[in-house]
């Protein structure tokens, strides 16, 4: 079950890469490949568990499962304050 | 609210890959050698390491990192065979080493004094694959106990071995296994890999893997 730890370090490369975005991050996208040796379903549990404490916000996690041993994250979708800009 | 898309491309495992340049790299210049020992669980990574330290320890400078779940029971069954440092590592429930762990475990070790590092793995045919640990070969376990079949159902941990050892050959006469159709479905996965059958309890096949682990070392570099 080594896809908690691989959770773990999605969170902690998102939240790297997004610092205080990070609480209005939405959605991240993960690809998972065939050939990864990642087990897609107990992936997007453990993720579920990552993404439901602080800093993240029930983040939801969308896996894609193209072919090869590719396992990366692709994008993040962050929540954008709509106020007006002066 | 809108929404604001970022793409990247961000490998998980980079992180870990960077450690293990940095674990190679430190070997590297003391002029180390690093086997990483996998298998399942009770297989006989521990029970092959207290033979090889016992004959082998002193002579080819040997330094052993024990990884398991829970407990230093391994750690020190090995510490009982050398005067040579052991150095535990407990995951803590986690099912495999990274390449941090043994970057923090070669702190505690005399690199100077270490010409062969060998890591023993947690017990676990799946998730230990993923992790390099900056190991110069890999070398799995496999137990005449298992079944032939064990390669085809993980086969990733054997297309990303180097040596497989064939373990409790003993056994062979009380267990219907068929070693060499085992060996064929390793080659299948994996048409590089090379073999050693040993019986750590009668000795069978020591000789050999002995000699593989003297072929893998150089000078020692304080000489
Ligand atoms: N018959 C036999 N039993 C062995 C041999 N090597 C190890 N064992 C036994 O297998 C069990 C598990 O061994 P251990 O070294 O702890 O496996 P590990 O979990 O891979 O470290 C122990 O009870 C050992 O005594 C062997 O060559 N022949
Ligand atoms: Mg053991």
């Amino acid at each position: 079950m080594h896809e908690l730890s691989l959770a773990m370090e999605i969170g902690r490369l998102a939240e790297e890469r997004l610092g205080p975005d990070v609480a209005r991050c939405v959605a991240v996208g993960v690809e998972v490949g065939t050939e990864s040796g990642v087990e897609p379903s107990a992936l997007e549990f453990c993720l579920e568990a990552v993404f439901s404490h602080p800093p993240w916000n029930g983040t939801k996690a969308v896996l894609t499962r193209p072919h090869g041993d590719i396992f990366q994250v692709t994008w993040f979708e962050i929540e954008e304050d709509d106020r007006p800009q002066d | 609210m809108t929404v604001r898309k970022i793409e990247v491309r961000e490998r998980v495992m980079a992180r870990n890959d960077e450690l293990a340049a940095q674990v190679r790299a430190r070997l590297e210049a003391h002029g180390i050698a690093a086997i990483n020992l996998m298998s399942s669980p009770g297989a006989g990574k521990t029970t092959l390491l207290e033979r090889t330290l016992a004959e082998l320890a002193e002579p080819l400078d040997i330094a052993v990192v024990a990884g398991d779940c829970q407990t230093q029971n391994d750690a020190d069954r090995l510490a009982a065979h050398t005067g040579r440092l052991v150095q535990a590592i407990v995951t803590g429930g986690a099912c495999h080493l990274d390449a941090l762990q043994v970057n923090d475990a070669l702190d505690h070790i005399d690199l100077d004094a270490t010409r062969l590092l060998i890591i023993e793995n947690v017990g676990n045919l799946v998730c230990p694959a993923s992790w390099d640990l900056g190991e110069r070969a890999r070398v799995v376990l496999f137990t005449v106990t298992e079944g032939e079949d064990k390669p085809l159902k993980y086969p990733k941990m054997f297309e990303k071995a180097d040596w497989v050892v064939l373990t409790k050959t003993d056994l062979l006469p009380y267990v219907p296994f068929d070693a060499d159709r085992a060996v064929q479905n390793c080659l299948q996965v994996n048409p590089r890999l090379q073999f050693i059958r040993v019986s750590a309890m009668t000795g069978d096949g020591m000789a050999e893997w002995f000699d593989f682990l003297r072929r893998s070392v150089g000078p020692l570099a304080r000489a």
